[in-house]
């Protein structure tokens, strides 16, 4: 390149000097007619002149040439420059051009080379991108089916993410709420989650654990709150994520439970201590005369078969539940079955001053059920609305046949306390006990509960409740009537 | 010596017959409630020497009844034998607090409860006298 510029600039000097030499000789071949003295030393001055103009000329054509083909080499470089994709530029036979060639040459691999890695960059961060949305569409799906309400805030205790069951909770739609101040979301009657959600923040917690308690929809709940906290790369806490688990229902059913135990405990010594201390009395001769043991030795029984009726309660539905038990099916009259229990029943009733009033009309349709069971749901109907009826009142049983339907439809209807209305639908689950009715007899909250498994999932029967406080209730239940087929077969 | 008067609080009535029986045939004096707010008015009205309540019972709780007589000036120093099959579930604290002289657990023997009884009048008595 530097001989191209030296080659240039020697043209040009020559162009220029033969241009003056040729104008000087023409000076000093006009001052021959005057005799000047230098013009004698040159003999030929207008050959001199003529090579030193042609020697001009011959340069500026070089000059002309080297300058257009500067700018046509450079305009062709704009030209390719200017394409959405320049290609590599040819090399031209001007240096110069070339030498620009080569360097935009140069410049363009290594711009291509950067364009290749930025290009690869770019689809780098498409995919991370695509793959961060595809993460974000997971978690808002994994979150958004979660059955508990889950709430996300940010660093500055701001709502980030929250799914349906957290804005049913908390009375908020998560589109309108979103960056907004969680305090300022959430009601002051359920401060205490705010105030657990800032604490976990502060102490940098992961897995925290609370029980919290408030009301949702009026209804007081119990929540197992669970809360982490989110980190950045540098270990910062960006974030808290907390789920509310609704622990309600298992908060009741353990409640339940220890109520169970309690109670049962409770009946199952009841009886029992009736039948140690009336044998002990017994023993120690204090009964004074025949009538007194026969009375000792009755209560002993009837205890004995109190007790035997809770073990058995226990114990069926324990079998049910497991499957074991062992069910004998065979056609039965209804009638011969409740007029049984009934004549258990009678001294319990009597016991309180109850009238029972017995089953009418009598049916004679058959049945296809189990002797023990059914014994037992009858029984177990009986004792209910003698339990909770005061003295005085009364207990009615009444038989029916539905020849539509094809059922037989038994209804125990006592004068006793009744149940409240919102409680009524929950009489036959496992361990319930009517809130209102527990202070007035004891019990266990499995008879209602045996009824409804051994008529509904022994018998594919349905059992059926109707209640007014204060004035009573009818418990009863719907078997299907037993078939031709079944009661030839017997 | 005086008759001494009993009252005997259960809201099965096997349990206070039999009791009934007991103490009676050992001279005692028996009145007899099915449910705490009964024999409040009982222990009011008849003044007892001592109450044998059961802890489970409906309308008002054998812990609901002492207290209850506790509170007022005429029962307040009645001694208390609870008779339960719900023992574990009274705290000493509340035995304390309460006055109760004894807690016996079901099934119990009457002869133990006759004793315990007799106990409990016994050290009462040495204690008005002293």
């Amino acid at each position: 390149m530097k001989s191209v510029r030296n080659l240039y600039v020697i043209v040009t000097a020559i162009v220029a000097g033969s241009l003056f030499l040729g104008g000087f000789a023409e000076w000093v071949k006009s001052g021959i007619g005057v005799g000047w003295r230098l013009s004698a030393y040159v003999r030929h001055w207008d050959l001199l002149v003529l090579v030193c103009y042609g020697t001009g000329a011959v340069g500026v054509i070089w000059l002309g040439w080297y300058w257009l083909s500067l700018a046509g080499g450079i305009a062709s470089i704009a030209r390719r420059l200017k394409q959405d994709e320049p290609a590599h530029i040819k090399s031209s036979s001007n240096a110069v051009v070339n030498e620009l060639s080569e360097a935009i040459n140069e410049r363009l691999g290594s711009c291509s080379d950067r364009k290749v890695t930025l290009e690869k960059q770019i689809r780098d961060l498409q995919i991370q991108i695509q793959l961060s949305q595809r993460q974000k569409g997971n978690a808002e799906a994994i979150i958004y089916s979660i059955r508990d309400a889950v709430v996300v805030i940010d660093e500055f205790d701001k709502l980030s993410m929250a799914n349906e069951t957290a804005g049913r909770l908390f009375d908020f739609d998560f589109k309108d709420s979103q960056h907004k101040p969680i305090g300022e979301l959430i009601d002051a009657d359920k401060g205490e989650f705010v105030e657990f959600l800032s604490r976990s923040r502060q102490s940098r917690g992961r897995g925290t654990r609370q029980e919290i308690g408030f009301s949702e929809n009026g209804r007081p709940k119990t929540f197992d709150c669970i809360v982490s906290c989110v980190y950045d790369q540098k270990e910062q806490v960006c974030g808290v994520v907390a789920v509310l688990h609704d622990i309600t229902r298992e908060k009741e059913i353990s409640q339940m439970k220890n109520d169970f135990v309690s109670h049962v405990s409770h009946e199952l010594k009841t009886p029992l201590a009736s039948i140690t201390a009336y044998a002990e009395m017994l023993s120690d001769g204090e009964a004074g005369d025949e009538e007194t043991r026969k009375e000792f030795c009755s209560v002993i029984q009837s205890q004995a078969t109190r007790l035997n009726r809770l073990i058995d309660d226990i114990l069926n539905t324990a079998r049910i539940e497991s499957g074991l038990i062992k069910i004998e099916k065979r056609p039965l009259s209804l009638t011969i079955l409740i007029e049984e229990q009934l004549q258990m029943i009678k001294s319990y009733a009597e016991e309180k001053s109850i009238e029972i009033v017995g089953q009418k009309p009598i049916v004679f349709d058959q049945v296809y059920v189990d002797r023990d069971m059914m014994s037992q749901v009858i029984v177990n109907l009986l004792s209910n609305a003698v339990k909770y009826t005061a003295s005085g009142g009364s207990v009615k049983v009444e038989t029916e046949v539905d020849e539509i339907s094809r059922v037989a439809r038994v209804s125990v209807t006592d004068t006793g306390v009744g149940i409240p209305e919102d409680e009524v639908e929950h009489v036959f689950d496992k361990y319930y006990r009517v809130s209102a009715n527990k202070g007035q007899a004891k019990g266990t909250g499995l008879g209602l509960n045996l009824v409804k498994q051994i008529v509904e999932e022994i018998h594919n029967g349905r059992v059926f409740v109707s209640s007014k406080p204060g004035e009573g209730s009818t418990f009863g239940f719907e078997l299907p009537l037993a078939t031709t087929k079944a009661v030839e077969a017997v | 010596m005086s008759e001494r008067k009993v009252l005997v609080v259960d809201d099965e009535i096997h349990i206070i017959h039999v009791v009934a029986i007991k103490l009676r045939n050992n001279g005692f004096v028996v009145v007899t409630a099915a449910n705490g707010a009964e024999a409040f008015e009982l222990a009011c009205s008849e003044k007892p020497d001592i109450i044998v309540t059961d802890f489970q019972m409906p309308v008002m709780t054998g812990l609901e009844l002492v207290e209850k007589i506790r509170h007022n000036e005429a029962t307040k120093d009645i001694p208390v034998i609870l008779l339960t099959a719900r023992s574990f579930a009274i705290e000493e604290k509340q035995k304390q607090d309460l006055q109760i002289s004894e807690c016996l657990s079901k099934p119990f023997s009457p002869k133990e409860l006759l004793r315990s009884i007799e106990d409990v009048l016994y050290q009462r008595a040495v204690m008005q006298e002293s």
